[in-house]
């Protein structure tokens, strides 16, 4: 078709001009037209965490109009964000559980693509760049802590870099490189923020997009059949858009009251404001930590470290050493053996972690 | 009116009875009105009477010190003699003496030098073996007592001194009582450790139950005829908690009031002092009032707060729940009219109250009434705000700035409940206004944070009524898009072909 015809072909009005301009139809086409197998069944986990990473850079920037991160002033921008400005206790209590709900649906995700053994062949990479994206939000987590600046945040950070000072050979200089020092200071506060703000948003964005754009190009996969090699998969599908999109869309509706009710029915909360030479009784890290933390109470310090490294390496490296094409849970009997121990210790240590 | 034959010959009675009874009292107090004139008035709190002090001995001179760098031989035999020996070795070696270079031989005397036992432990010379109960304190002293001894170590050296005019010294020196305490009943012999060692006996949270050692035990007690309760009266008291519950070293303990070398109790010309030592504040405040200005029948702090058992004020100093039963001659002289208030009355706490002196129809009592309730309105605001400060956070809201403004009304608070030792209305309803003012403002402070915490809940339930809204309208929207995909040729579900 010809740039004349084309020009013809679309529609009149606004659309028609922002079309003649952009050409995003056939882009939105790309995009949207395509087709998922009936069977797939994506609970809306990855999606959600879509969502609220979205929720996140919203409240995030808003909340970093009045953040100042130092720490004779982080503490009273917070307070002031909670008491003064209009509706910010609803913007930082959305920000807080936010954070929490992301975690919890990129970990339900992983599970979810876990067991229905969606890392196989062909979306091996996106796996690896699914599990860069969790790494990368528990990063988030773990330096957004820190930044009111309350007793608790400031402890569970030094608790938290103390167990990253524990890695053999390199602890010592990543303990140092993390906290800018050797205690929790004003270095670690710059540090935490500028990650927090600049360099995990861009990073985590840069691999969403890999993430997404692999998703998009190899589909969602079958939970029943793995895909065939060399050829495409067979079997009924569904239209991506609009079917599939109003789901996700309702999904998000119901996160978003979700965050609603929990925001104003328990905002997040600020403790007295950091004191370094005052230890809060019962200093632990926060729920997405408390299984390595246990752990590491439990076993010899260098097994209590190297133990969720060494994890964390495998469950990357899992779409290259399990190759075999099955995709029934029923038929990977010891790959879900495994998981489920693994998982249900996890629980465990964070549930013993919780009691008192 | 001109009062009857039978009335005067009932006063002249009664005057008749009143001057043997005095007399009594007089004879009786009579010991103690060598040093203070009040000390009847308050017998439960004061010290037995004692005679003018005794002289304590001068401090003797001290044993030979054995030449620096020579072989201790004493401690060299006696660790290998038996197993109680080598404790007792042992313990003086790791004992602030043994580190400090001070041998057997400067308390025991004797020969350090030799390993034979008829040179080393010769009494003719010198050897003193295991030294008397009355000897110990001159051997302690004799060293304790000299300043240019004492220089190096930077300790004071008045405890010898100060030990002869406490009522132990007095009755070692007076009665040669050997069972009183001594240096080493407190310190240790052989074990002795610095005051600031944790593990001393001296050390202040364990001065308590070193006093109660003897002063609990009845059957010590019993030749002294003083009571054995004091150390579990003391436990349960602020002071006793905050110290030994609590291990706050700020807190008193037996020696803070009454001395520890020169132990004695604190008399009732001396309690103002005492309590003043910590209570410094408290008693520039006792020292504006009528109280203070009062010669006879004069309360102090023991009056209202009790000696040992020391409780947290509260409101409840003010009133008896029952009013008592005031007679004329329950406060005053039924001859002179002059006051003649008892303190003994006020051993009981339930009696420690300013009803207990002033009666319901005088002047005074509508004042302390007047200050009850001031102090009440404060307390209850302050209550009031603390209640709705806890409420509010406990709804998750930030209730900074009412804290603040709360611990400023604590401030006032204490201040105003303070300045009743003033005894001056004007003074402690001004304060308690103040402090009324400022919890009121917390209150309000929390009170908005709760209003606001309604309104955000309120808020939420249209939000989400909003969104179920939409995802119905959604949901309805899915269901049509659903239904026209089948519609048109079955658009919704396609069989890809291999």
């Amino acid at each position: 078709m010809t740039a004349d015809a084309e020009r013809t072909s679309a529609p009149a009005g606004a659309g028609g001009w922002l079309e003649q301009r952009t050409r995003g139809r056939a882009l939105a086409a790309a995009l949207l037209h395509v087709r998922i197998p009936a069977e797939a069944r994506t609970l809306y986990f990855g999606g959600s965490a879509l969502f609220l990473f979205g929720i996140q850079v919203a409240t995030g920037t808003l909340l970093a109009l009045y953040y100042k991160p130092t720490p004779a002033a982080a503490y009273d921008s917070v307070l002031y964000v909670m008491s003064d400005v209009s509706f910010g206790w609803l913007i930082r209590s959305v920000h807080h559980w936010a954070a929490n709900l992301m975690i919890l649906f990129v970990v339900l995700h992983l599970l979810r693509v876990f067991f229905q053994a969606a890392y196989k062949y062909p979306r091996e990479l996106t796996w690896v760049f699914g599990i860069g994206l969790f790494g990368i939000t528990m990063v988030f987590g773990f330096t957004g802590y820190l930044l009111p600046w309350d007793q608790r945040a400031y402890w569970a950070t030094v608790v938290g870099t103390e167990i990253a000072g524990f890695v053999p050979v390199i602890g010592e200089q990543l303990l140092v490189l993390l906290r800018g020092g050797i205690d929790v200071t004003e270095a670690t506060l710059s540090r935490f923020f500028g990650l927090h703000v600049l360099v995990l948003p861009l990073a985590l964005a840069g691999l969403l997009a890999v993430h997404l754009t692999l998703v998009h190009q190899l589909g969602l996969a079958n939970p029943k059949r793995p895909d065939p090699r060399g050829r495409e998969p067979e079997g009924r599908t569904t239209p991506f858009f609009p079917n599939y999109i109003l789901d996700e869309l309702i999904a998000w509706y119901v996160l978003l009251a979700l965050l609603v009710v929990l925001a104003s029915l328990f905002p997040a909360g600020l403790d007295d404001k950091a004191n370094a030479l005052e230890t809060p009784v019962g200093t632990k890290p926060e729920w997405y930590f408390l299984a390595v933390y246990e752990f590491l109470k439990l076993v010899p310090r260098l097994v209590g470290i190297m133990v969720p490294i060494v994890g964390l390496g495998l469950l990357a490296a899992l779409p290259f050493l399990d190759r075999k094409p099955e995709v029934l849970a029923r038929r990977r009997k010891m790959a879900v053996g495994v998981a489920t121990l693994v998982l249900g210790g996890a629980v465990a240590l964070t549930v013993r972690g919780f009691l008192p | 009116m001109v009062p009857g034959r039978a009335q005067v010959r009932r006063r002249r009675l009664l005057a008749a009875a009143a001057i043997p009874a005095g007399m009594l009292l007089l004879v009786l107090a009579s010991g103690a009105r060598a040093e203070d004139s009040t000390l009847a008035q308050v017998p439960f709190a004061t010290p037995s009477p004692l005679p003018s002090l005794i002289p304590g001995p001068p401090p003797p001179t001290p044993l030979p010190h054995p030449p620096e760098g020579q072989t201790n031989q004493c401690f060299e035999c006696h660790r290998v003699v038996n197993h109680r020996q080598e404790t007792i070795a042992t313990a003086w070696q790791e004992s602030i003496h043994g580190k400090g270079g001070v041998t057997c031989a400067d308390c025991h005397g004797g020969d350090p030098t030799s390993d034979r036992m008829g040179i080393a432990m010769d009494r003719t010379k010198g050897f003193i073996g295991s030294p008397s109960r009355a000897q110990t304190v001159g051997i302690c002293g004799s060293c304790h007592a000299d300043p240019e001894r004492m220089r190096k170590y930077n300790l004071p050296t008045d405890q010898y001194a100060k030990y002869w005019t406490s009522v132990h010294g007095q009755r070692l020196a007076a009665a040669t009582d050997t069972q009183v305490a001594i240096c080493i009943d407190c310190h240790g012999s052989h074990d002795i450790k610095k005051a600031s060692d944790p593990t001393a006996a001296v050390y202040p949270p364990n001065v308590p139950k070193l006093c109660a050692s003897c002063h609990a035990d009845a059957r010590k007690m019993e030749p002294y005829g003083i009571p054995t309760d004091q150390y579990e009266v003391y436990s349960k008291s602020v002071h006793g908690v905050a110290l030994l519950e609590n291990a706050d070293v700020r807190a008193p303990s037996c020696a803070s009031c009454h001395g520890s070398h020169a132990a004695k109790p604190p008399r009732d010309t001396e309690v103002v002092e005492v309590c003043g030592k910590c209570h410094t504040a408290t008693q520039a405040l006792f020292m504006q009032s009528r109280h203070a200005e009062l010669s006879t029948a004069a309360p102090k702090c023991w009056t209202c707060h009790g000696t040992h058992d020391v409780a947290q004020p509260s409101q409840k100093l003010f009133f008896h729940e029952v009013r008592p039963d005031h007679q004329c001659n329950t406060c005053h002289d039924p001859v002179d009219k002059s006051l003649r208030i008892e303190l003994d009355q006020f051993k009981n706490e339930s009696e420690r109250r300013c009803d207990t002196c002033h009666h319901p129809d005088s002047d005074i009592y509508a004042q302390v009434e007047a200050i009850a309730s001031s102090l009440a309105g404060a307390q209850g605001a302050f209550d009031s705000a603390d209640a709705r400060i806890h409420e509010a956070a406990g709804v998750g809201m930030i209730v900074e700035d009412a804290d603040v403004t709360l611990s400023e009304a604590k401030t006032s608070l204490i201040q105003s409940q303070a300045a009743v030792h003033t005894t001056k209305l004007t003074i402690i309803s001004a304060t308690a206004a103040e402090a009324k003012a400022k919890a009121e403002n917390a209150g309000t402070i929390a009170q908005a944070r709760l209003d606001e915490s309604v309104f955000r809940r309120e808020a939420m339930v249209v939000v989400v009524a909003l969104i179920v809204l939409n995802v119905v309208a959604l949901s309805l929207v899915r269901r049509r898009v659903e239904r026209r995909s089948r519609h048109h040729g079955g658009d919704a579900e396609a069989t890809v072909e291999p």
